[in-house]
């Protein structure tokens, strides 16, 4: 299936700290993970490395049939070109902490940037801006730029933009990290109605209840190494391992 | 009560007579700025001497500034100041690109020779870069195109290659590249990290990213620096009057070489050059607006509106985002 994630042994080093440790992970498609761990405990860095914004050390990741960032050279793994990883990229959405929305340009430009990229014509590219704006509760903001939006509406920006090229998998980055309180609630509202649309969602968060109403499985990832993985109830409620358990009682 | 407040007229209009101990419904009025006045009066005594010598000293010879403005060869001069230092400008900051992607590449011998450029040329005095180039037939007479240390297969004079207006066109270009690179590569640095890793995310080529996500955002960081070394380089071309290339300053001195007329052509040059650079600074100042786009500064007043919140005599506000 196009949108599954197959992470095989991952390794990842930064200045000789060794962040990952050798992670083996299955998402099937269409599901919805949510990856839950301490900070510091390398979340962000394994959901990085599915699309290969960072380079793993060893292991690799694939997602359908496809290994990312690496091809099959006999029995090693051969950098892709910049132009290939692009091309696996655009399959892939990502949203991040901080939006990264594109400053100097208006919320349907945003969106459409990615869809023009990969050849789209540009009327057909705005036409899907705003069905997507639209979609993710912005109608009629196309032009609205980034900082004449809230936190809350950036964000849904940001989640619109991964979806315009139609993508198997989105990945989110703490999504609702960087939200005001009151503004949590309408992304997480986005990113339900997402859940059964046949995306492959993964999804680093604290947001415990958001995790147990949505998730088809949750991670928790401590010092670089899935110490559980399962079901939302298998893990949030009845999990065995007392790193779990000390984390989970301090954030619920 | 000074006339010179920074309080509203609304709020003065308000002002009624208020019982003393009710401070909640009394009028808010400016501090009083008796500075601002005694700036203001020695500032016009200043001006006034100013014009009066520039009147009554007859040395001045106004009357030969009016003849020589618009002369033939002082005209002659300005256009090719001007073109000089378009083209200058326009070839410098292409090389100028490509040193700072260079300079930013992930190949430390492409870095190298990009860092051992800018180290070179911003270290030798333009002057002296610009005989070298005119003197080049003597350094090397002949220059040629093959294969290293192999055979030739196109062979020119030097002297044939290089004149006087193109040796300064190649020194004054490179000159332009390495202080354009840094200025480049510092506003590509001061763009957040993430506009790039969301655009590596939506699958946009390392071309795209920087056309379209890196550098119009680089720009509002680029274009001060930029207008600083357009109207530096815009005076910097007189040095070419050296080399008897005839620029603005290079017409001038032919003529009082010739008249003794020193001050008054002198002052012809001055006039031309602070005006061309008032032009630039007006076309700086728009390009500033056109590139805050979505930022805070977007709503940046207007140049007139700007001059008038610095003359005390218009009771408006200084603009918060002005200069």
């Amino acid at each position: 299936m196009a949108g599954s994630v197959r992470i095989r042994n991952l390794h990842k080093s930064f200045a000789g700290q060794e962040v990952l440790h050798g992670i083996d992970l299955d998402f099937a498609a269409g599901s919805v993970t949510v990856i839950l761990g301490p900070s510091g405990s390398g979340k962000s860095t394994l959901l990085r490395c599915i699309n290969h914004l960072e380079s793993p050390d060893a292991g690799y990741v694939e997602v359908g049939d496809e290994i990312v960032g690496y091809r099959r050279d006999g029995h090693r793994l051969r950098e892709r070109s910049p132009r290939e990883v692009a091309r696996q990229r655009s399959r892939i959405g990502m949203v991040f902490q901080q939006f990264n929305l594109f400053g100097h340009q208006t919320a349907a430009q945003n969106i459409m940037e990615g869809q023009l990229a990969s050849g789209v014509p540009s009327d057909q590219a705005r036409k899907r801006a705003s069905e997507l704006l639209a979609r993710v509760g912005l109608a009629g903001r196309e032009n609205a730029y980034p900082s004449a939006l809230s936190g809350g509406q950036q964000q849904r920006v940001a989640i619109a933009r991964a979806l315009a090229t139609d993508p198997d998998l989105i990945l989110f980055d703490e999504p609702t990290s960087a939200l005001d309180p009151e503004l949590v609630g309408e992304v997480l509202a986005v990113i339900r109605d997402l859940a059964d649309s046949g995306i492959t969602l993964v999804i680093v968060t604290h947001e415990i209840g958001f995790a147990r109403e949505v998730a088809d499985k949750v991670i928790f990832v401590d010092h670089g190494r899935v110490v559980e993985s399962g079901s939302p109830a298998a893990v949030l409620d009845h999990t065995e391992n007392d790193r779990a358990r000390t984390f989970l009682s301090a954030v619920l | 009560m000074p006339l010179l407040t920074a309080a509203t007229p609304s709020v003065r209009r308000r002002e009624v007579a208020a019982p003393a101990d009710d401070l909640g419904q009394a009028a808010l009025v400016g501090r009083r700025r008796p500075l601002q006045w005694v700036v203001a009066i020695a500032g016009v005594v200043v001006l006034a001497m100013l014009v009066n010598t520039l009147l009554t000293n007859p040395r001045f010879e106004w009357q030969v500034v009016g003849d020589y403005l618009f002369s033939n060869a002082i005209l002659r001069g300005l256009v090719l100041t001007l073109w000089l230092t378009a083209a200058v400008m326009v070839s410098g900051y292409l090389l100028g690109i490509a040193v700072a992607a260079l300079r930013l590449s992930d190949n430390a011998v492409l870095r190298s020779v990009s860092f051992g450029f800018v180290w070179f040329v911003r270290s030798v005095p333009p002057l002296v870069q610009l005989l070298f180039w005119f003197e080049l037939a003597s350094l090397y007479p002949r220059l040629s195109l093959g294969i290293p240390f192999g055979p030739e297969f196109v062979s020119v004079q030097t002297a044939h290659l290089l004149s006087a207006v193109a040796a300064a066109y190649v020194a004054l270009t490179i000159d332009v590249a390495a202080f354009a690179s840094e200025i480049i590569r510092g506003g590509i640095l001061s763009v957040d990290r993430g506009q790039t890793e969301a655009a590596d995310s939506l699958g946009l080529s390392r071309a795209r990213t920087f056309r379209r996500v890196v550098l119009p955002q680089a720009m509002p960081a680029i274009i001060p620096a930029s207008g600083n070394l357009l109207i530096g380089m815009l005076k910097a071309t007189s040095l070419v009057s050296v080399i008897a290339v005839q620029d603005l300053l290079g017409a001038t001195e032919l003529i009082y070489n010739d008249n003794f007329k020193v001050i008054p052509l002198l002052i012809v040059a001055t006039l031309w050059y602070l005006l061309l650079t008032s032009l630039l600074s007006v076309l700086q100042f728009g390009l500033e607006r056109r590139f805050s786009r979505g930022t805070r500064r977007a709503d940046r007043p207007s140049l007139p509106a700007v001059w008038r919140s610095n003359l005390p005599v218009f009771p408006h506000r200084r603009p918060r985002a002005g200069r």
